[in-house]
């Protein structure tokens, strides 16, 4: 092995360099910035975080798993993961091998940024050798594998639907000249250390394509331009990177640990959410699990676009995207590197100025209070006991009152001692204000809310609606006080035994995931198992995390009527692709929308299980 | 005439197609009626008072069953399919024969809402909540153990009625006049009764429907309230209690009432959309069947040799629906006649 110039330098390294340097230097200023807009609790924690052991670790394994070999890409479609595991992980090998390389021949170049990347232009013969044939047949493997994922990343962007996406992105200027250049250097880089095969040397690749290319090439001389071709190739990756989608490269390696930290969205545009939007790959995978995309409608209203125009700071189409999603949250649970699309949007909802507050300081929480202290309990006991449910069916239940009756013969059924938080109506639990973006005036609510149920004694709180559910699991200071949707409630009181169901033979069941509960609180299995109890159960086309909503979703501030009945249409056919007698759902607001254009009865969960008990 | 006696089918014996055959019979036709009820008179049978004279329903249906009773009536009998051939139509019936007619009349009539769709009003959920037809049949029978000396009494006006979420944006046209006629009625059975009509507009166009309007706020009390139920929760005494909007006071009220009336809405009949599509006659986006237009041709389909009469196009108040029949025969005499 020997080193072909004596001063390890040629100007076509040039290009590189200035990619590299300007890359560095706008990521690293980046980072800076995004560190700096968090606030201080934040700041801390997240510092914190990077030097806990079991945080760190898990800050390694998941930049590993996810940014390099792309797990959760692999389980979803094994082609995209292979596409994308191939390119990210090759590339990542052919880095550390060059390194590996420059420091096993030439230890006294590892200064040189470029060397290990053209270290084949620079040093020759290094395959007479075992390691040198050895490091060079992993840098031909390495490179045939990202070979093998360019062609499939150019066949997708011209038949998406061949790996598996009905659609993928419209990709602006930039990131076509991103993609471009990424497409091209890889293949460049084939040629080039083809071109100097028989002098470097080169492995099973690059040794027969330097013969093919000699027999019809006279001379040397397209070696040199190919290296240059290469370096400007990697130059022009590098220099608009920052531009382009491919910004998620380095901003993901920041986001898992922040994530990982426990930091979450606190300023629309700044610290973690500008994180996020920057992690962004724009695959697209949001556009087909979007269930406004129905019949090609809203297409450009899925995540994805929201994080290009919150890059290109385009206001009005950012407000019209925030105020349309119904926050399913189906996005975040198929995205590969978990932007939070909702939150995001609720984030960008909180800056709007309203002329009017509502004043919530006014109701009288202590009257209230009074007044549900005054009402007696239902069943054995007269007084608060431990185990005594408070049973709080919220504006949608009473819109529903089958759903009301079930879940309180069903309390009575299983002796237990509840009373009704609202039987005349109550307070709102504040969670459609925080999905409008108005959660300090949801907070109002909340306390008053707090009041009432403390008052109370009772020490289980009951939810019949997932939607109160979330909030008050999530936001309300209740500690020593048990929140409970009634699904998982009735599952805990069948197998205690203290509920029978009658299990109906021939009877098939479908059970639909409300949004707010399965991918909101993560409550999938206990809704089911209680139904096992009561008749046989099938499953929808998509379900448990990649359930479809119903399309009735508060979450949306401007959908229409009309514009949500194909998603309403679209989620029932899914549904009923294995042919059930009826669909069971655990949300008065997915009943009510359902059984709105169902062709087969449509109910709650409470009322399957008391029609049986 | 024509020189072979032409068939008319008339699809329906409600009080459209049997004043349609009565005006046919009397053009020297002779009508097919296919009724699938094992009785004649439609809807309006089963009410009791018609308003706005307060005359009983058999007023009306009694002699028009008398002065048809000569037309071949099939009862208990469905259209199973309609086939349409070059000037003819052919009608496969439940009974497994056939019809061959010239001309087809549909008399299909309406639907009622169904109630219980929506939810929040309790319907089938509540004992103490019924519908107009429920309280007609009442009225009729005077058997129904839900309405037991009521003290207070609400109606809920455009139940499924220009509604958009229930599916049907356009006007019942005859509840308003309906409730207040019932709500009178009510006033009379138990004169200590309160009663209360939620509507969110009063649409009494008809001739004498203003007078009742006056009548029944004057001279029986009648609480008309502004604006649309919310929802209807039930005490635990059984009795129901409705939440609502009086939207001309800008409060939200609250009543307990111990006997709820859905004044459920018209919607078309669904077996008249499925036999249009069988022929090709247009069903128009609000449900009901397309008149080849709704100034000078209600009664004409955009088929020739397919009538229409009655509610089958749109709600229709009594007199009207005899109007149309009787139009409908006319045309349907004139479209026989054509020199071809």
């Amino acid at each position: 092995m020997r080193e072909r110039f004596a001063n390890g330098f040629d100007p076509f390294v040039i290009p590189f360099l200035i990619g590299m340097a300007f890359v560095l230097g706008y990521c690293i200023v980046a980072m800076i910035r995004v560190y700096f807009q968090l606030p201080k609790p934040d700041r801390k924690r997240f510092l914190v975080s990077l030097v806990t052991p079991r945080t760190a670790w898990k800050n390694i394994k998941d930049i590993f798993l996810n940014c390099l070999i792309h797990v959760k890409l692999w389980k979803r479609n094994k082609v995209l993961g292979y596409m994308h595991s191939s390119i990210a992980f090759g590339w990542f090998m052919i880095i550390v091998l060059g390194h590996l390389e420059v420091m096993l021949f030439v230890p006294e170049r590892i200064h040189l940024f470029y060397y290990p990347i053209f270290f084949n232009y620079f040093v020759a013969e290094t395959e007479q050798t075992l390691p040198g044939s050895l490091l060079m047949f992993l840098m031909d493997f390495f490179l045939l594998i990202i070979l093998s994922g360019i062609v499939l990343a150019i066949i997708k962007r011209f038949a998406s639907r061949i790996v598996g996406m009905r659609r993928t992105t419209r990709l602006s200027l930039m990131d076509r000249v991103g993609l471009y250049s990424l497409w091209a250097i890889f293949p460049l880089r084939l040629l080039a250390e083809s071109f100097t095969a028989h002098i470097s040397g080169g492995s099973f690749l690059t040794i027969p394509a330097n013969w093919i290319f000699r027999q019809f090439l006279g001379n040397d001389l397209h070696a040199l331009p190919t290296w240059w071709a290469y370096s400007i190739a990697l130059c022009v990756f590098m220099c608009v990177l920052p531009f382009t989608r491919y910004m998620h490269i380095p901003a993901e390696m920041l986001l898992i640990p922040m994530r990982n930290a426990g930091i979450k969205i606190r300023h629309p545009r700044k610290g973690f959410a500008l994180l996020e939007v920057y992690s962004c790959p724009a695959c697209g995978v949001c556009i087909d699990a979007c269930p406004m995309g129905v019949r090609k409608a809203n297409c450009k209203d899925a995540t994805v676009y929201l994080n290009r125009q919150l890059r290109r700071g385009n206001e009005r189409r950012i407000a019209e995207i925030s105020d349309k999603c119904l926050l399913c949250g189906k996005c975040s649970a198929v995205c590969q590197v978990g932007v939070e699309g909702p939150e995001l949007r609720v984030a960008q909802r909180e800056r709007r100025k309203y002329a009017l507050t509502p004043d919530y300081g006014m109701i009288d929480a202590a009257s209230l209070s009074q007044h549900l202290s005054d009402l007696p309990f239902c069943g054995p006991e007269t007084a608060p006991v431990e185990g005594s449910v408070l049973y709080f069916a919220g504006c949608m239940t009473h819109l529903t009152p089958a759903i009301r009756r079930a879940t309180t013969s069903l309390l009575d059924k299983a002796g237990l001692s509840w009373k009704m938080m609202d039987p005349d109506g109550g307070l709102c639990c504040g969670r459609p204000l925080m999905m409008a973006g108005r959660s300090e005036t949801a907070q109002e609510l909340i306390k008053k809310n707090v009041e009432i149920i403390r008052a109370s004694g009772c020490n289980t709180l009951l939810l019949s609606c997932p939607i109160c559910y979330k909030v008050f699991k999530e936001e309300y200071p209740l500690q020593g006080i048990r929140v409970v949707h009634h699904s998982v409630f009735f599952q805990e009181l069948i197998a205690a035994g203290k509920l029978q169901v009658q299990h109906e033979d021939g009877l098939r069941l479908v059970w639909h995931d409300p949004c707010e509960l399965g991918r909101g609180c993560g409550i999938y299995e206990q809704p089911r198992q209680a139904l096992s109890a009561a008749a046989d159960l099938v499953e929808a086309g998509r379900h448990h995390a990649e359930s479809i909503c119903c399309g009735g979703s508060l979450g949306s501030l401007s959908l229409g009527f009309e514009q949500r009945r194909p998603m309403t249409q679209n989620a029932l056919k899914d549904l009923t692709v294995a042919d059930p007698d009826q669909i069971v759902t655990g949300c008065p607001l997915c009943l009510a929308t359902f059984s709105r254009y169902a062709d087969r009865p449509v109910h709650d969960i409470a009322e399957i299980l008391d029609g049986r008990s | 005439m024509v020189n072979r006696q032409p068939v008319i089918s008339i699809i329906g014996a409600g009080i459209a197609g049997l004043e349609a055959a009565r005006q046919l019979s009397a053009l020297g036709y002779k009508p097919v009626l296919i009724e699938k009820a094992p009785v004649v008179g439609g809807h309006v049978a089963e009410w009791n008072r018609l308003f706005p004279d307060m005359s009983p329903s058999e007023d009306l249906t009694g002699p028009l069953r008398a002065q048809t009773a000569g037309v071949r009536t099939l009862l208990n009998t469905e259209v199973a399919s309609i086939n349409r051939l070059k000037d003819e139509y052919n009608l496969i019936l439940s009974d497994g024969s056939s019809l061959l007619c010239q001309a087809v009349l549909f008399a299909t009539g309406f639907h009622l809402f169904d109630a219980s769709k929506k939810e929040e009003y309790g319907y089938g959920i509540y004992d103490r909540v019924i519908t107009n037809r429920d309280l007609e049949a009442w009225f009729n029978h005077k058997d129904d153990r839900r309405i037991d000396h009521p003290k207070a009494v609400g109606f809920v006006h455009c139940v499924g009625s220009r509604d958009v979420k229930a599916g049907n944006a356009q006007c019942s046209k005859v509840c308003c006049i309906t409730a207040i006629k019932e709500a009178i009625e009510i006033k009379e059975e138990f004169p200590d009764a309160e009663v209360y009509c939620f509507y969110m507009d009063l649409r009494l166009f008809g001739k004498k429907y203003e007078d009742f309007y006056i009548k029944a706020q004057r001279d029986y009390g009648i609480h008309f309230i502004r604006g649309r139920v919310s929802e209807v929760g039930e005490a635990v005494d059984g009795r129901v209690v409705v939440k609502a909007e009086d939207t001309l006071n800008g409060k939200p009220i609250k009543v307990t009432l111990d006997l709820l009336v859905l004044m459920a809405g018209i919607v078309c009949n669904p077996d008249a959309q499925h036999y249009a599509r069988e022929i090709g006659v247009a069903v128009d986006d609000d449900g009901f069947l397309k008149s080849r237009n709704n100034v000078d041709a209600i009664t004409e389909s955009s088929r020739p040799g397919v009538f229409f009469a009655g509610s089958c196009t749109g709600a229709k108040t009594v007199p009207e629906t005899l109007a149309e029949a009787r139009s409908a025969a006319l045309a349907i005499h004139q479209y026989l006649n054509k020199p071809r």
